[in-house]
């Protein structure tokens, strides 16, 4: 079983770090901010594929983070908690015209490459896994952001975006199909 | 309090090269700038939420089911054919004007965008139009299920503040707005019918 460490640590240090920032402790705020990060970033950029949206999405989940805190009782990790946030403010954003310009650039509907998310990568990348997945649609894209890169369980990630378990095995299967298709010869290797 | 370790990549290897390859991709990405002076700027803007949880998930779910109940008894009453009259109808209090509309006021957790409070007010205001052609007993109805409606989207913005994670609070509140849209919209849609029925 591949395990990799919660960014925050799992030892008192970070627990701390949390207790501190729940009472009002902007500065281990900030530790934690500088600790889950690139971590909140990365899951924003992939699943929106604009850096832009990508930084106020991580801004506004720490925003909100540091909000409700007080509330957090630590039945999830931190970081699966900050996760969750992220998410929804990434399905939140999607929902409002100027997300679905700045944000979504595909329908659900999977017959519309996300050619915006593709071009906001770094061009210089060969099609490559990751230029693969910023090219699936939306609801494809999400499930392999969450399950394939991120580690989610089915029923997590189904949870965070609030679709059926078989929704998202649905979409996994059709996100492997679309990334074969365009990966080509590099999908197996 | 405590933190917990949590796996981060998949529990078991997959067995799909792709989702291999996808397990393999870094986790964290640095964002190009610090964002943390941005972030530090508005945390004194944001109102933390206190520890006195507990009661509040309840209170929002409560408020939910109420809102789903008297919206589909409400527009059940707009759709349903009319009965024939009642031999006498007393007033019991005034018949509320447009004037008394009140909708529902969505708080800042709810993640509802200007475009679709946007849309909502548009609906609104051809509402309005209809609201006059209702029965008196209808538009006594109808106000005091806009103020169970502004009860639940109260008690849940409280609950999302505290628990902003929650697809289902989130959701709840959204399915709110969507009732508040089809009691305006079963009213405009049905509005010719309810003159006649009268």
């Amino acid at each position: 079983m591949q395990r990799v460490t919660d960014p925050a640590g799992s030892g008192e240090a970070a627990a701390e770090l949390v207790t501190r920032a729940s009472r009002g402790d902007a500065g281990a705020f900030e530790a934690l901010y500088r600790q889950h990060a690139g971590r909140v970033y990365g899951l924003c950029l992939r699943m929106t594929g604009h850096p832009q949206a990508a930084e106020d999405l991580t801004q506004d989940t720490f925003v909100s983070a540091w909000r409700s805190l007080p509330g957090y009782e630590g039945r999830s990790s931190f970081s699966t908690w900050l996760h969750r946030i992220a998410v929804n403010a990434v399905l939140a954003k999607r929902r409002s015209p100027q997300g679905r310009n700045e944000v979504s650039m595909t329908d659900d509907s999977g017959e519309q490459m996300d050619f915006e998310a593709e071009t906001a990568m770094d061009d210089a990348t060969p099609i490559d896994v990751e230029r693969a997945i910023a090219a699936l649609p939306s609801g494809a894209r999400d499930i392999v952001v969450l399950h394939g890169v991120y580690g989610y369980s089915h029923e997590e990630a189904a949870d965070m975006l609030g679709v059926a378990v078989g929704t998202c095995k649905a979409q996994l299967h059709r996100a492997r199909r679309l990334m074969r298709a365009r990966m080509g010869g590099e999908a197996g290797a | 309090m405590s933190d917990k370790t949590v796996p981060f990549g998949p529990r078991n290897p997959p067995q799909d090269p792709l989702l291999a390859r996808a397990a393999e991709l870094p986790k964290d990405i640095e964002p190009p700038r610090d964002l943390w002076p941005g972030i530090a700027a508005r945390l004194g803007e944001a109102p933390r939420e206190s520890r006195d949880r507990g009661f509040r998930w309840p209170m929002a779910l409560a408020a939910g089911f109420a809102v789903a109940a008297v919206s589909a008894l409400l527009t059940w009453g707009l759709m349903r054919p009319s009965p024939a009259p009642a031999p006498t109808v007393v007033a019991q209090q005034p018949a509320p004007t447009p004037d008394d509309i009140v909708p529902v006021s969505y708080g800042p957790n709810s993640g509802l965008t200007a475009a679709e409070l946007a849309a909502r007010d548009a609906l609104v205001a051809q509402f309005r139009e209809s609201f006059t052609k209702l029965k008196p007993e209808t538009r006594v109805a109808i106000v005091k299920n806009l103020a169970v409606m502004q009860a639940a989207a109260n008690e849940i913005d409280a609950a999302l503040a505290r628990d902003p994670a929650s697809r289902m609070l989130r959701g709840m509140l959204f399915g709110t707005y969507k009732q508040e849209l089809q009691l305006y919209s079963a009213v405009v849609t049905s509005g010719d019918g309810l003159t006649r029925r009268t």
